[in-house]
């Protein structure tokens, strides 16, 4: 299956049904609207109204924001994973009815976390001339005063530390000086002259570097400091009121998120009715659809509108979108296929060609059967449990599909939790158990595992040159496929055996058959990799160049898959290594208290880390060392007009998911 | 105590320290970059987490070929071997590839992953693209951990 065949749509109907059927496609999902490029046909200017949807849709979202700082859902893991609200299709008309309400609404939330804010603000200004007060306090004159009609005052602070008799001292006779408060960096003041030393009292002071208050208000410190602590008290009153208010408002939360969506789709909805051509009484759409939807998509609108629908194959150069569709055992790995790039018009889709080995890899990596149990358990329950989208059905039956061949490499290398089996019949019952692998632990044979590794590793390598060799000899090409192909295969299992033999005896036949392949493909590759050359040069040190690539490519690539040997020793020893530290006690209860925990906490850690090894790992074998076979990639991915929203899921049966 | 035990130990010391080292280096390069992200747009921090994580393995494998070394000496376990100075030596060059790749390859994969935060927080959906890149580094601690680890366990005690 891989890449859906596309086809062109090209439909003709009356514009008086133009947004009806329009609903019926973005309900659909399944027709990708191009841009209308016929001059001869009128285009709609729809940028007014997209921007009204998108003023509202953008209040309402603000509002949903607030809401849900001030109120938030109590959000838990199920909900996490419970995906959008179900609604009936009439359902959603008349939540869109009410949208004036939950508008207002809307416009109340956000008044009221306005006015929060101003308050909030306004308290902050307050709580720092209180600051300012509260030095003053003891003062029982006003700030402001200068003074009676015999006396002048000096309220200030001097920026250091001063005692009232050292002050006095330095100031002319009939001053007195009151010190309101003090500390090391600042010293406030409180100083009364007769009037006649005003002068000379003032030309001291400044001296000193005295700095006078300035205060407008004749309120005395304390009176002010306590109008002002009234005032915080109303304004935070009144915030806790628009708090209450707001989350009372909360109510609306469902509705809000049903308007965030209706606008939305309206949104879109009127984004493609600009790409529409229109003449006075008719639309023309134009637009890409997937083979396997036309004809029903076809039968329904015409049975409903007065409509024409012609499909046509696209021309070779243009640029049409991609949609993947696979089996139930390779789908859940398109999203690894859709991380690197989706396939261009040249490309087969790669990814039924990974899946088989993407599950495999990943088990060897991980390769202990208590991992895998638990991740098989963990998200067969989030896909039973849990209403799920999509991509992330996929994203979890790929992980479950994995955790499967992590509990078949598990068994074969006798990995439960480590060696938790043996550990515990050892530790607690007196009993050695030995292996329990079904086939050999692969610290006991690095060596061979290591070459099972290489082993699996050519294999993955020669599916990617056959992938690479079929895609040729479809385009006609039958020769360069040959030619392509063969010599790679003759090296590689012609070189196969000698590299063996430098680890383990390989029977002396398999080694001269091997020479003999190996002499035959390098003769192949030199004769024929040149082929496209002209000159006979050309070819000749075409041929050693592709050879001396092919040497250093094809080693490099095989020897990456020791990967598979290193990943999977990391988990096994980490989750040992876990084992003994719990069993280091010697006191058998403590010892057991020691384990669960130990247990637990490590084994959940080392899975984690060891989980995005494997993951990250099986990827770039997949993205480097198979898809440069055959693979570019670089297609633009098929982006129908639907409903996309981010709260609510029609009921109805939607075909494209 | 031999002086080749001490040697061995030493050799254990020293892949878990290097790479240990390595591994804190490149994850604080990452864990600073990311930071940033996150503080403008706090819903990124699992996908900046990810990246985060990549250049912590080589302190893990750090850890493992030191574990080897004491499991294989039998420091860990059994009762520790008189080890000659032929052995001790053989055990403190066998920790030599993951301990100094491993430091080096941390700091390096640090500072690819830090630069793929970038990608993270201008083009959310490309992280994968990121994890790869970063991921690149990763293959020559892994290679070096495998040599270190098939030295390790072949050396005749």
């Amino acid at each position: 299956m891989a890449k859906l065949r596309m086809k062109k749509i090209e439909l003709i109907a009356m514009l008086t049904d133009s947004k009806k059927i329009i609903e019926l496609l973005q309900r659909r999902g399944v027709v990708e609207i191009s841009q209308n490029t016929d001059e001869e046909l009128e285009n709609t200017n729809v940028t007014a109204v997209v921007g009204e949807f998108e003023k509202f849709r953008s209040t309402a979202a603000q509002a949903l924001e607030i809401i849900d700082t001030h109120a938030p859902e109590k959000a838990s893991i199920a909900d996490m994973f419970s995906g959008k609200t179900e609604v009936e299709k009439h359902d959603f008309g008349r939540e869109a009815m009410q949208m004036e309400k939950v508008m207002g609404a809307a416009n109340d939330i956000i008044r009221n976390q306005k006015l929060i804010n101003e308050s909030a603000a306004a308290v902050s200004q307050l709580e720092i001339k209180c600051d300012m007060l509260d030095r003053w306090l003891p003062l029982d004159v006003p700030l402001n005063f200068r003074g009676t009609a015999t006396t002048s005052a000096f309220i200030g602070t001097l920026p250091y530390q001063i005692s009232a008799e050292e002050l006095e001292a330095q100031l002319p006779d009939m001053c007195s000086v009151e010190v309101i408060s003090g500390s090391k960096e600042q010293t406030n003041l409180f100083i009364l002259c007769s009037k006649e030393n005003y002068e000379e009292a003032e030309s001291i002071l400044r001296k000193l570097t005295f700095v006078t208050i300035s205060e407008t208000d004749n309120k005395t410190p304390s009176e002010l400091y306590d109008l002002h602590k009234q005032e915080i008290e109303k304004l935070e009153e009144k915030s806790e009121e628009a708090k209450a208010n707001i989350e009372k408002l909360a109510e609306n939360r469902k509705q809000l998120q049903f308007v965030i969506d209706y606008l939305q789709m309206r949104k879109e909805k009127y984004d493609a009715l600009s790409g529409l051509g229109f003449t006075e009484t008719t639309f023309v759409l134009t637009g890409y659809i997937p083979e396997k939807y036309a004809e029903s998509l076809k039968k329904e609108i015409e049975a409903k509108y007065t409509a024409s629908i012609t499909f046509t194959d696209p021309g070779d150069d243009e640029d049409v979108p991609v949609l993947l569709e696979n089996s139930r055992f390779s789908a859940p790995v398109e999203g690894i296929t859709k991380m690197y790039a989706l396939p261009a018009k040249g490309d087969v889709d790669p990814t039924p060609v990974m899946s088989f080995f993407y599950y495999l890899f990943f088990g060897m990596m991980l390769s202990d059967a208590g991992y895998g149990l638990l991740m098989v358990i963990g998200t067969t329950i989030a896909l039973k449990k849990f209403k799920l989208e999509t991509s992330m059905k996929k994203t979890l039956t790929m992980f479950r599909n994995c955790g499967i061949s992590t509990v078949f490499w598990g068994a074969l290398f006798g990995s439960w939790f480590g060696d938790i089996v043996q550990v515990v019949s050892r530790e607690f019952f007196g009993k050695e158990i030995g292996s329990i692998a079904l086939w050999f632990e692969p610290l006991t044979d690095p060596v061979k595992l290591l070459l099972v590794s290489f082993g699996l590793g050519i294999l993955h390598l020669f599916l990617g040159v056959a992938v690479a060799f079929k895609m040729t000899w479809d385009t006609g090409k039958k020769l360069d496929a040959v030619f392509d192909a063969l010599p790679i295969y003759l090296i590689v299992l012609g070189v196969a055996p000698i590299g063996a033999g430098m680890f383990i005896s390989v029977p002396p036949v398999l080694t001269k058959t091997g020479a003999y392949m190996l002499i035959a493909g390098v003769i192949m590759l030199v004769l024929t990799a040149g082929r496209t050359s002209k000159s006979v040069f050309g070819k000749f040190f075409g041929g050693l160049y592709a050879l001396y690539n092919t040497a250093t490519g094809y080693l490099g690539d095989i020897l990456s898959y020791s990967r598979l040997l290193a990943l999977g020793l990391a988990t096994g020893s980490i989750a040992s290594v876990i084992n003994l530290i719990g069993t280091m006690p010697e006191n058998k209860v403590i010892k057991l208290i020691l384990l669960v925990i130990v247990f637990v906490v490590g084994h959940v850690a080392n899975l984690a880390i060891n989980l995005l090894g494997a993951y990250v790992h099986t990827d770039r074998l997949q993205f480097v060392e198979l898809f440069s076979k055959f693979y570019t990639g670089g297609g633009r991915e098929f982006a129908p007009l639907a409903v996309n929203t981010k709260y609510i899921k029609f009921k109805e049966e939607n075909s494209n998911d | 105590m031999t002086n080749g035990l001490v040697l061995a130990i030493i050799g254990a010391a020293l892949a878990a320290l290097l790479a240990g080292i390595g591994s804190a280096k490149g994850v604080s390069l990452v864990g600073e970059a990311a930071a940033g992200v996150v503080s403008v747009d706090p819903s990124k921090f699992s996908k900046v987490l990810l990246l985060e994580l990549l250049p912590g393995t080589q302190g893990l494998y750090g850890l493992i070929a030191a574990m080897f070394i004491l499991l294989r000496t039998g420091v860990l376990g059994s009762g520790a071997e008189a080890l000659t100075l032929q052995q001790g030596l053989g055990f403190l060059a066998a920790s030599l590839p993951i301990a100094v790749v491993g430091l080096i390859s941390g700091i390096m994969q640090g500072r690819t992953a830090a630069a793929g935060v970038s990608i993270t927080a201008k083009k959310p959906d490309h992280n994968g693209k990121a994890i790869i890149m970063a991921a690149m580094v990763e293959t020559y601690a892994i290679l070096a951990l495998l040599i270190s680890v098939l030295m390790i366990l072949n050396i005749a005690v």
